[in-house]
């Protein structure tokens, strides 16, 4: 209930501003006007929802576990902020909105992939005759440029970092794709050889999306310069600091906030009654770890709740749609951190307490 | 003075020949390069998900992904498993092409590939030599209001190859299997404007058909064409070279029927080179672009087939003819032992293609790597047609090897030699070393352009310009082997200077006797004379 009613707003609010900026638009391929873009807002609307989703799946086991806040992409109120955290959720819903379009025009949603802006002067079918169209990822691009970046109404560093953040959510799309090539020269052979692009999983997205996430850099301008007031000054202060990064790389203006404590003024909603996982095969470190990352390190302690669940199990499949299954039952047993009994004492003693506890 | 035009062409003339073709070689590589797009285009489709709602399934009936009479659609498999839809009632459905497009005469022949999205599951992993089995159907109409027309039915199996790269836990759950390209179809000619395939998976649990495949999430598909840019720029180009190497070959022959002897072995073997280039260059592929001539593909892999055993063949004689060894030669029966391997090397492989090519006529969907016996014994054609190449060159090194020895070999005994017979060995050893020459250089132009085209990405920026790599490959290349034989069929020929020559040195006696000898024996037409195998002891020692 609450992912589609956020989702709606923020298409809602995304359709705004793109109506709204049709008005000084040049783009050729927007300029057929407000009915093209109910096309795309569904593909839109789903593609954020596939990138929160992505979003969710990747900080299943950190504090921060990317929660539906309506700080998150609004732009209206003053308080969004330009953290870690943001930048990660800007990339992965410019992705996800680039990914849904590219996928739909794949298969055959819009009337007009590629073909229109590419190639210039020659228009329609003839260009598709004389040369192909372009990639449907260039489309996807273009219309994720679009409606994302409109978001972004402002004109100051946060503005310029968060755009900077989409641009390189689309970047990941285009640097995680896969050549692949198919001969068919003469008898089959390599003479001629045909090689195209392809989307790699979103997973793959999300995973190279939050190693950059991981890696991301503060973004730092000249303080001085700043503080003349000049707003050219400030331009060229800004233009200076972004040509030092690469624009692959996410980057974030402010420091994380603690993600520990509650805080739901500032959209903080804690890591108390979070589940992680303690033991278990197959678990990376990363996860193996989510105990104590998630619960000990933040004050919290870990409880152990055991369910008896009902599953499948001996299932036969098919590739689709028929599964039969018996039902079993078992007991689960699940980790969630939970408010100390005793008197809360600092965490830093804590944590050199459980490091002992977990060697 | 005997030999070709080459030995009596001034050193001036014979730059500004060179200097001529190297422009027309420029040219064709520009063309390719500048005008040409690049030579095919991929487009992507993702296969639509239909429902068959009828009770009955009648054979007719086509399903359309998108557009007037779409069918009904399902967003994935879960929907299905809630709405009770079984598998054998789910049609994968692709129009080609996309909306707004339609397909041309001029796109020449149509691939498509064939790509599964199998999601891991632990539950339901892909076994061990999976085979999914494909009903698929193809229909073609040319506008967009009226009825299908099947074109094509078959059920294919096709191996599924797939891994999973990370490990296979729960958390990994939904991730994809890397699975390799599969083969779907090919068609020859693309005649009409719009194509639907309806791919069904059905699974019959009692023969084990589609079990075991894993959670198949989508199909996806790549269809691949010539631009039609390309089509128009290599027709034009074709047209082009067709009466050059024709009027050259016309002129060739000309002069070597004016000639008093009958023509000799390697004379022949050039005119036959001549004819094979022609055959190649004939622009028989512009009436693909009015009539449904299917077989067209096939057709330029035969005639491509058969230049290049021309080709190989040529090089081998042309090497025998150069021994200068004092055996007799000038009868093709000589050289059975070194054009065997290339005649049956040619002939595997022309096997080979009838056996995919050939058959796709009758069924695009056919692929001889589907099954594991085709496998076999497609890898045994090649196997075999690699093993003949190999053969082959060892016998034309060992023959280039053997020409070097013996030009050395002569280099020693030349100035003691009478003129006539130092010229005609001056002669051999120039034209064998030029051709040589021409021959590498093209050789090692076809090798570099050909791993430019396969390293690089397609095109290069330059400035404004966008120069096409792989078009520039194509036409610059046709056009070196196309300017190649044009110049071997022009400086090869016999040299009408002799005729000159004989008729004013008529009375020179013995010398001239000497000379006519010669020229009969570097041919061979008849055996060694007394006189030949004197001198030639002489020229041995």
């Amino acid at each position: 209930m609450g992912p589609c009613h956020l989702f709606a707003s923020v298409v809602i609010s995304m359709c705004c501003h793109v109506f709204s900026a049709t008005a000084w638009s040049v783009n050729n391929f927007l300029m057929t006007g407000p009915k093209a873009y109910l096309t795309y807002t569904s593909s839109v609307q789903a593609g954020a929802q596939g990138g929160i989703q992505e979003c969710k799946h990747q900080f299943e086991w950190d504090r921060w576990n990317c929660p539906e806040s309506p700080l998150q992409l609004s732009t209206h109120n003053g308080l969004r902020s330009a953290t870690r955290e943001t930048s990660f959720v800007h990339a992965i819903s410019a992705a996800g909105v680039m990914y849904t379009l590219t996928k739909n025009c794949s298969v055959g949603d819009f009337d007009n992939c590629g073909c229109d802006d590419s190639k210039i002067g020659k228009i329609g079918g003839r260009a598709w005759i004389w040369g192909g169209c372009s990639d449907n990822v260039d489309f996807g691009e273009n219309v994720s440029k679009e409606f994302v970046d409109a978001l972004e109404t402002g004109h100051d560093s946060r503005a310029a970092v968060n755009l900077h953040n989409n641009e390189a959510g689309r970047l990941a799309i285009k640097e995680t794709m896969k050549r692949s090539c198919k001969c068919h020269g003469v008898s089959g052979s390599c003479s001629i050889q045909t090689c195209w692009l392809q989307l790699s999983a979103f997973r793959d997205i999300g995973d190279y999306l939050k190693l950059k996430h991981d890696q991301a850099q503060k973004f730092e301008m000249d303080k001085r310069r700043m503080r003349a007031g000049n707003s050219a000054d400030n331009r060229g202060a800004m233009a200076d600091a972004f040509s030092t990064i690469a624009r692959t790389e996410l980057i974030y203006l402010e420091d994380s906030p603690d993600y520990c404590t509650r805080n739901v003024s500032v959209g903080l909603y804690g890591t108390e009654g979070r589940e992680c996982l303690q033991s278990g095969k197959n678990l990376s470190q990363w996860e193996r770890r989510s105990c104590r990352r998630l619960c000990h390190d933040c004050g919290w302690k870990v409880e152990e709740r055991r369910t008896e669940t009902v599953s499948s199990c001996n299932c036969k499949f098919h590739w689709c749609c028929t599964v039969k299954c018996d039902k079993c039952t078992q007991v689960v047993t699940k980790y969630f951190c939970a408010r100390r009994d005793r008197s809360r004492r600092p965490p830093s003693s804590m944590r050199r307490r459980n490091r002992v506890h977990d060697a | 003075m005997a030999g070709a035009i080459i030995e009596n062409m001034s050193t001036k003339k014979l730059v500004i020949v060179g200097v001529i073709l190297l422009l027309f070689q420029v040219f064709s590589f520009l063309v390719g390069g500048l005008i040409a797009p690049s030579p095919t285009t991929a487009v992507h489709y993702l296969a639509t998900k239909c429902v068959d709602v009828r009770k009955h399934h009648q054979k007719s009936k086509w399903f359309m992904p998108w557009g007037p009479n779409q069918c009904e659609k399902i967003r994935d498999f879960d929907e299905a498993t809630v709405k009770m839809i079984e598998a054998n009632d789910i049609v994968f459905a692709v129009h080609i092409p996309l909306p707004n497009k339609e397909m041309s005469p001029w796109f020449q022949f149509m691939l498509v590939i064939l790509q599964f999205d199998i999601a891991f599951k632990l539950v339901n992993q892909i076994e061990e030599g999976a085979v999914a089995t494909i009903d698929v159907g193809l229909a073609y109409r040319d506008n967009t209001v009226s009825d299908w027309i099947e074109m094509a039915h078959s059920i294919e199996q096709r191996k599924l190859s797939c891994n999973f790269t990370t490990i296979k836990s729960p958390e990994n759950e939904g991730r994809y299997y890397e699975c390799d390209l599969l083969p779907f179809m090919e068609v020859g000619s693309v005649a009409h404007k719009y194509y639907l395939l309806n791919i069904r998976l059905p699974v019959n649990e009692r023969k084990r058909v589609n079990v075991g495949i894993g959670e198949i999430k989508d199909i996806r598909l790549v269809g691949i064409h010539q631009n039609g840019g390309f089509t128009k720029v290599w027709f034009a180009m074709k047209t082009f070279l067709t009466p050059s190497i024709l009027i050259i070959m016309v002129w060739y022959w000309r002069r070597i029927t004016l000639m008093t002897r009958p023509p000799v072995l390697l004379e022949k073997v050039i005119f036959a080179l001549g004819i094979s280039m022609t055959f190649i260059n004939i622009p028989v592929e512009w009436f693909s672009v009015g009539f449904n001539w299917t077989w067209m593909l096939l057709f330029g892999d035969i005639r491509q087939g058969i230049f290049y055993a021309m080709l190989l063949s040529f090089w081998i004689i042309f090497c025998g003819e150069h021994l200068m060894d004092q055996t007799e030669r000038n009868r093709f029966a000589v050289y059975w032992k070194q054009v065997g391997p290339i005649v049956f090397g040619s002939f595997c492989l022309f096997i080979f293609d009838m056996c995919e090519r050939g058959v796709q006529l009758k069924n695009p969907f056919y692929s001889i790597w589907a099954s594991d016996v085709g496998t076999e014994l497609a890898m045994a054609f090649i196997i075999v047609a690699g093993i003949c190449a190999c053969l082959y060159f060892l016998f034309l090194c060992f023959m280039v090897f053997q020409v070097f020895r013996n030009i050395s070999g002569k280099r020693t005994s030349l100035p003691a030699m009478s003129k006539a017979r130092r010229l005609h060995y001056e002669g051999l050893i120039f034209r064998f070393k030029f051709l040589m020459l021409v021959t590498l250089a093209c050789a090692a132009m076809t090798v570099i352009f050909f791993i430019i085209s396969q390293v690089n990405e397609g095109h290069w920026h330059w400035g404004d310009y966008t120069v096409q790599v792989n078009s520039a490959f194509f036409t610059g290349i046709y056009g070196m082997w196309n300017l190649y034989v044009f110049a071997i069929m022009f400086l090869y020929a016999p040299s009408h200077k002799r005729y000159g020559d004989e008729q004013s040195n008529g009375d020179l006696g013995v010398n001239s006797g000497e000379d006519i000898q010669l020229t009969t024996t570097i041919t061979h037409v008849d055996g060694p004379t007394e006189i030949y195998k004197m001198t030639g002891k002489e020229a041995q020692e």
